[in-house]
């Protein structure tokens, strides 16, 4: 439910005004020095330090660490999610026992468990991976969980008296049945996955984006701030442009 | 049913409900006094739980909780207050809509905590760093499923209300903002679970109290018994405040047909 819309040419017109309209009003501002510049260095500054943090390779060591943390995170917790997710929805004992912890893990604010993590899995990759898992495979049996329970029992039936098995009904029927909704769960848990990985970072260090944009802030060197902080808000658009357009090729079968 | 029967029944299902969690003790509880795990990697339940009796005592907690929960508050009825005026703003305005929509919609994917050291390099360390991280990241799920809500308004509710000679100004209250009402609350449900991530968080980062900077500290000293028992504290404060929300949605919009199905569905 993201807010872009129909595109027409007068409204790609006025976005683009809009967006250079934000950065002339940031360089401007801080060109004539509202106020001092460690605070708001201008646009230009800003965009010429994000290209010496990509020639000397820094940016992409960063950005690579994070993403690939992110990443095993993500799978991690979509495979536990959507194993958890389909057991519960076919067997009442597990639903009995993981429902609970499930509906207490859910809302709560998963980052305060960063210094258990770091407690047992060390300050490197391993226990942002396993704090990103643990952030991200809430929603996702949820989501599993209720689609599974919502196909349609018609599919199940026919297949089973045109003689399928019972794995063969859960192979055939349930799981693909699953795919749209726990793609929708995995759009909402990739910005969740991003945002505990860099916040982690923050807390924890041990490098990537996050670590670094601390180490900037902390020795005042806010161009860099700034420029990853670009950095992140490209790689959020660019991964969610990504997954519309894999939803919209893979899964156009499926109705909203 | 009878009263007491209808009481014995609830009593027995939430019984049920707990059951695992009880279980998920017992099995803790025996990790640890059989020794399968250092006693420093993680304290027993008993311990643990002392550790929260003694917080409580000595007014650690409740001091920093009332911080964070402050910080938290304040974060989300402004973004709250602000999300849901912008969301009106751009189902009204074409022209509005248009030139907030790139802003919007880059910002609604960027990392919030991100701008946490940025904040902090602006305001210091302290009350409006926490403040300003958890308003900004409010304001999105709230701009977003307000302005979702008041567009998806049906257009026979629209033609009923002036027919019957409802007038353009009434029609905002009484018929866009209305209907929009269960999206806002999914949208409040929402940042109600930033609103706690990000305090933490830029307690975490930039802050010297706060319940985020209380496990923080703990962890680094050592005293895991205190800290495990400051994260349960968090825990039970989202759990409850979460299911708190639930429970007045549904009080608030009764009269919406679809309300209770539609939160479980979009619960995500």
């Amino acid at each position: 439910m993201n807010p872009i819309e129909v595109r027409t040419d007068a409204f790609a017109w006025r976005s683009a005004v809009s967006i250079l309209l934000f950065i002339a009003l940031w360089e401007i501002a801080a060109r004539i020095q509202v106020t001092p510049v460690i605070l708001l260095p201008p646009f230009s500054i800003v965009a010429a330090q994000l290209w010496y943090s990509t020639l000397d390779g820094t940016l992409a060591a960063d950005l690579s660490l994070s993403l690939a943390r992110a990443f095993c995170g993500l799978m991690l917790a979509t495979v536990g999610g959507v194993v958890l997710g389909l057991l519960m929805a076919r067997n009442r004992t597990i639903e009995w026992l993981v429902d609970p912890l499930v509906a207490l893990g859910f809302p709560s604010p998963k980052i305060a468990f960063i210094p258990i993590f770091i407690l047992w899995f060390g300050i490197e990759s391993l226990s942002k991976i396993l704090l990103v898992t643990f952030a991200c495979v809430f929603p996702i049996i949820i989501g599993t969980y209720s689609a599974a329970r919502a196909v349609s029992r018609q599919f199940v039936w026919s297949a089973v008296s045109l003689g399928s098995s019972r794995s063969g009904v859960f192979f055939h029927v349930i799981l693909p049945a699953c795919y749209p909704r726990i793609f929708t769960t995995f759009r909402i848990a990739v910005p969740v996955g991003l945002i505990t990985t860099f916040t982690a970072e923050m807390v924890a260090g041990g490098g990537g984006m996050g670590a670094t944009l601390i180490y900037s802030q902390r020795f005042f060197e806010s161009p860099t701030v700034f420029a990853y902080i670009v950095v992140m808000l490209a790689v959020g658009l660019a991964v969610d442009a990504a997954m519309r357009r894999f939803q919209s090729r893979f899964l156009r079968w499926a109705e909203e | 049913m009878t009263k007491p029967d209808q009481f014995m029944f609830a009593a027995r299902r939430g019984l049920v409900r707990v059951a695992p969690l009880i279980l998920f003790g017992l099995i803790w509880h025996t990790i640890c006094t059989a020794g399968v795990v250092n006693k420093d990697f993680l304290p027993a339940p008993g311990a643990v739980a002392a550790a929260l009796a003694d917080l409580f005592k000595g007014g650690e907690i409740t001091k920093n909780l009332t911080i964070t929960l402050f910080r938290a508050a304040v974060g989300l009825i402004l973004g709250a207050a602000c999300g849901i005026w912008i969301g009106v703003m751009m189902a009204r305005s074409r022209h509005f809509r248009e030139y907030v929509t790139p802003i919007v919609g880059g910002t609604y994917s960027l990392p919030k905590s991100a701008l946490i050291p940025l904040f902090a390099l602006w305001f210091g360390i302290g009350n409006i760093t926490s403040i300003a991280a958890v308003f900004l990241a409010c304001l999105l799920p709230m701009i977003v499923n307000t302005y979702h809500g008041v567009v998806t308004t049906p257009k026979v509710l629209v033609w009923s209300a002036e027919a019957l000679g409802t007038g353009e100004r009434e029609l905002w209250p009484r018929i866009f903002i209305r209907n929009a009402l269960p999206d806002i609350f999914t949208g409040l449900r929402i940042a109600l679970g930033f609103s706690f991530v990000l305090a933490i968080s830029a307690e975490m980062i930039a802050s010297t109290n706060g319940i985020g900077k209380l496990i923080f500290m703990y962890g680094e000293n050592g005293a895991y018994d205190y800290m495990f028992a400051a994260i349960a504290c968090m825990v039970i404060v989202a759990f409850l405040a979460d299911r708190a929300l639930v429970i007045l949605t549904k009080r608030l919009l009764v009269w919406h047909e679809s309300a209770a199905a539609e939160l479980e569905a979009r619960r995500p």
